[in-house]
């Protein structure tokens, strides 16, 4: 039950009368018996729900280059205070998806909301909530990092302080006062996440962000992510790599040929697909006992050979058992090597429905 | 729209390009060609030439060398930073993309009228002190007169660097733009004027009006227009022989003109900048 006060058109008196949304009822005025009919607003109610609880908001987001569909019809949100992963293979949509986001390019349909504020209707104030990495970070070539940084901050009216130190947090306390134009790519990268960071965003939208990197870059990246959730912003990292979003997203969406496949958490969708890692042995021969034997064991679901590769597709935990029984049974074990599934794997399960 | 935003990008777009050495150089050889000029009068003459004979002689060179120069700064300036990339970073920051066309107008704005001021400003100084007699107020309306014109080309610059989805074809798009207003459009409109009147009616100011309102669709004809009404009778050492203009050729007309060019074609850049998909 939701209540309301309406205002006599005639005598202007108020009244405070309550209903369920959606529900007409006839109004009477106590002060000078106009009738009125009002009917309680559907909308209101449950809208306010879901613009608190997403910062990032996509409906029906359809984008054409000529004849091709780069992203079709693709509805996803991203709830307040997660990491949420965009996973997909080159060309599946994902930077297009994001472009429309940030309004760098012009959707043929849909909305999105960032923040509860329609790109379309108020984009410098719904801007105003976002830091982004692009997945080509490229910046004034003829400025220093520092310069560079200033810039930024003075558009995002943002304190000048934050940029030193942000920028040596990236690593790049040698090069504040370079020209950018000597950066290579990797110090592009870090300079990119600096400028992505500056202002501490509530959202964070960073596409392909290990792109060009070295391990201690990916790690260096991946420790930010993590201490923006902790200080309540929401991210949204875009990845062809499921490994790289595995290891810190809360929930994941899948695209794949600018569909949307799947959207659901990791655990659920792990859960859903079934996933499960793959031993790799290669052996000196192969016999039927051995199979048998390993076939026999707990948590073993599928053994296929491969000439005098064995793969079997197990549990994590049965990996130890799989090798001695392996070895129990006379087998040499020559070379092991664990696959994790692929992302191409997830496509498969995916597409083939 | 948002002054604050305008301003940055403006300053980043001076810092950005006089950083590049290219436009410092340019500024220098402006000043030496400008005192070049003057003290190669005093080869026809007894001593250096006054600031008037010293824009007349210089015309020509300014209007084959001013466009380069704003050319050479627009050009790039939408295009570049869609190539490279910056472009995205720029517009994922909470700024409308009127606030970067208009930043962008203003900087590089600013660095060519720098360039303009400095280059003949220093040469003015200069010939102010070896030449007596020297008109100051109508050399500052002659180096006015070339920032207008200049911005011109920078504008139609600005929409040709919003067009094209290459930075090379922006330049090949401002390479013909200035053989098509230096050499294609002139003989184009003299060759409408000719067609219907003589070349005496012409020079004498007697052709029908709209011979010389066809003329004033070269915005290098409005420039120089304006410069020769401004110093009056323009002493003219070279053989050409001084052009009566019809009486609606006015400064204010002329200055209306070159204002109309450059609104005309910061409107179209915005259009065709909006619409672009970075």
């Amino acid at each position: 039950m939701t209540s309301k006060t309406v205002k006599c058109p005639k005598c202007k008196n108020e009244t405070t009368i309550t209903g369920k949304p959606g529900e007409k009822t006839q109004i009477i005025c106590p002060k000078c018996n106009s009738k009125g009919v009002f009917t309680f607003p559907i909308e209101n109610t449950e809208s306010k729900t879901t613009t608190d609880s997403f910062t990032i908001e996509v409906n029906n987001l359809t984008k054409k280059y000529n004849n091709f569909k780069a992203v079709d019809n693709v509805s996803f949100n991203v709830k307040s205070g997660e990491i949420f992963g965009f996973l997909g293979p080159n060309g599946a949509g994902k930077t297009t998806a994001i472009k429309a986001i940030l309004g760098l390019i012009q959707t043929d349909t849909g909305q999105i909301k960032i923040n509860g504020i329609d790109i379309k209707e108020d984009e410098k104030q719904a801007k105003k909530h976002v830091g982004y990495l692009p997945e080509k970070v490229a910046f004034y070539n003829n400025l220093t990092a520092l310069q560079n940084m200033h810039f930024y901050a003075e558009m995002k009216n943002v304190p000048k302080t934050e940029c030193k130190p942000l920028i040596i947090e990236m690593g790049l306390e040698d090069a504040v006062n370079k020209k950018v134009g000597k950066f290579s790519k990797g110090m592009q990268q870090r300079l990119g996440m600096a400028q992505a960071l500056l202002g501490n965003p509530p959202i964070l939208i960073l596409d392909e962000p290990s792109g060009g990197l070295d391990p201690r870059g990916v790690a260096l990246i991946r420790d930010k992510i993590r201490e923006m959730k902790n200080k309540g912003s929401s991210v949204f990292v875009s990845s062809h790599i499921l490994a790289e979003v595995q290891a810190v997203c809360d929930s994941v969406g899948i695209i794949n040929k600018g569909v949307l496949v799947a959207e659901d958490t990791l655990e659920n969708l792990r859960d859903r697909l079934n996933l499960k890692p793959k031993l790799v042995m290669e052996l000196e021969k192969v016999s039927d006992e051995i199979i048998n034997s390993v076939k026999k064991l707990e948590g073993v679901e599928k053994v296929d050979v491969l000439g005098v590769m064995l793969h079997v597709i197990c549990n994590p935990r049965a990996k130890s058992k799989i090798i001695l029984a392996a070895e129990k049974a006379g087998g040499n074990i020559l070379n092991i090597q664990t696959m994790e599934p692929s992302l191409e794997e997830v496509f498969m399960k995916f597409t083939e429905g | 729209m948002d002054l604050n935003s305008i301003y940055f990008i403006a300053k980043k777009e001076m810092m950005d390009n006089v950083r590049n050495l290219w436009i410092i150089v340019i500024t220098i050889i402006f000043a030496i060609l400008t005192i070049a000029m003057s003290a190669l009068g005093s080869i026809f003459s007894d001593e250096w030439q006054g600031l008037g004979m010293t824009v007349a002689l210089m015309m020509s060179i300014v209007q084959l060398l001013v466009p380069i120069i704003a050319l050479m700064l627009g050009y790039a300036a939408i295009v570049k930073e869609i190539e490279n990339g910056s472009m995205n970073t720029l517009i994922s920051l909470p700024v409308k993309r009127m606030e970067i066309i208009l930043g962008k107008f203003l900087g590089l704005g600013g660095v060519l009228s720098f360039t303009i001021l400095v280059g003949f400003g220093l040469a003015g100084i200069v010939i102010g002190i070896m030449v007596p007699d020297v008109n100051y107020v109508e050399y500052l309306v002659f180096i006015g007169a070339t920032i207008l014109m200049g911005i011109v080309y920078l504008t139609v610059a600005l929409f040709f660097s919003t067009l094209f989805k290459k930075r090379s074809a922006a330049l090949g798009g401002a390479i013909f733009l200035w053989f098509f207003f230096n050499m294609i459009l002139p003989v184009i409109l003299l060759g409408i004027a000719f067609a219907g009147a003589s070349i005496t009616d012409i020079m004498s100011g007697n052709a029908p009006e709209w011979y010389y309102a066809v003329q004033l669709v070269n915005p290098m004809t409005v420039y120089s227009t304006l410069v020769t009404l401004s110093f009056g009778s323009m002493p003219t050492a070279m053989a050409t022989p001084q052009l009566q203009y019809p009486e609606f050729y006015t400064s204010g007309l002329m200055v209306l003109i070159l204002f109309i060019w450059i609104i005309g074609f910061l409107s179209l850049s915005y259009w065709r900048f909006y619409k672009r998909d970075i």
